[in-house]
């Protein structure tokens, strides 16, 4: 057996899947063979450090984390959500009718009011005619 | 119940039977984004943002493939992206280094229960061999090898996975494993120099 043939069983080989005849070839060409060796030994250790890592278990609360995630996600997703047209409009659109309505209410109630009791004091051009009793119109027709 | 049955219903709203998919499928994930990473934590991170991602997408999901071969695909490049940015990631840690920065230890893989520190360096030492040889293949090649090694899939299952022909699969880790041969002897040979 050649180097390349028995690089070919190393796998088989070591898992025992060998016919006896190929297997006792594969054993007497190690035996034989330091470079053959050395590459079965590294195959087996690749093999040895794949199986370690497959047989590793996952995190037993790994379920939750994910279910969480996906909750986390979709909170998420609704505080983003993207507001409609009409929701936008609806604010600016809100605030000036209550601008508007807040102006002509205070001009009708203005409107309305009526002070309650009349104001006693003589009015500015009631004194200007006061004085044209006291200064007579006849006084200039005798000059 | 079939996966397509459970997707219909979360489809519609029903969110908590996607609790019966992750259940169902989280280990093969796990094994494939630990046969990628090389890192229990990573790996449980990964297979936890596959699953969000999965279930963002799964209105789109059309059934074409099965919903294992699919999440498989979600999984493989996840991990591709991930070794990706990990690999920048170490040019720039390695760029710090030679600028006086320190090294974080990175802990990746429980220590065997063995009394005699020397054999505990020897063992851990090999084991950076093999991830080294495997982290170096061509990202086709390490697919390939993962999928078959990490989760035992058949040829034809791979080949789906990686939309190809189960030729093309089976070329792929006969050059895979001659890649791995070689590396993983010039780490020897460099070890023994």
């Amino acid at each position: 057996m050649n180097c390349q043939l028995c690089q070919k069983e190393f796998v088989a080989f070591h898992n025992g899947r060998l016919p006896v005849g190929i297997r006792t070839q594969v054993e007497n060409h190690l035996q034989q063979c330091k470079e053959c060796t050395d590459q079965y030994f590294l195959i087996i250790l690749a093999e040895k450090v794949m199986d370690e890592e497959k047989r590793l278990p996952s995190n037993p609360f790994l379920i939750t984390r994910i279910m969480a995630g996906i909750d986390e996600l979709e909170h998420k997703q609704a505080i983003l959500l993207p507001i409609p047209v009409y929701q936008k409009a609806l604010k600016p659109i809100l605030i000036t009718i209550s601008i508007a309505a807040a102006l002509i209410l205070g001009i009708v109630f203005g409107d309305i009011y009526v002070p309650s009791q009349p104001v006693n004091k003589l009015p500015v051009e009631m004194t200007y005619i006061n004085d044209a009793v006291l200064e007579s119109v006849d006084l200039f027709s005798k000059i | 119940m079939t996966d397509n049955d459970i997707i219909a219903q979360i489809v519609q709203g029903d969110r908590n039977m996607y609790r019966k998919l992750v259940d169902k499928y989280q280990p093969m994930v796990f094994r494939t984004c630990m046969g990628f990473l090389h890192n229990k934590d990573d790996s449980d991170d990964l297979t936890q943002d596959v699953f969000i991602q999965a279930y963002q997408t799964l209105p789109g999901f059309k059934g074409d493939a099965t919903f294992s071969t699919w999440i498989y695909r979600i999984a493989v490049n996840a991990s591709l992206n991930k070794t990706r940015k990990s690999s920048k990631s170490l040019l720039i840690q390695r760029f710090e280094m030679s600028f006086g920065g320190s090294k974080n230890k990175e802990y990746s893989f429980p220590i065997p229960d063995t009394e005699n520190p020397e054999n505990i360096l020897i063992l851990n030492e090999h084991r950076e061999w093999v991830k080294k040889a495997l982290e170096s293949l061509p990202e086709n090649q390490r697919t390939a090898i993962v999928l078959s090694k990490y989760d035992d899939l058949s040829q034809k299952q791979i080949a789906e996975i990686m939309k190809t022909s189960e030729g093309a699969v089976e070329a792929l880790m006969q050059r895979a494993k001659a890649n791995l041969r070689k590396k993983l002897s010039a780490l020897q040979k460099k070890k023994k120099k």
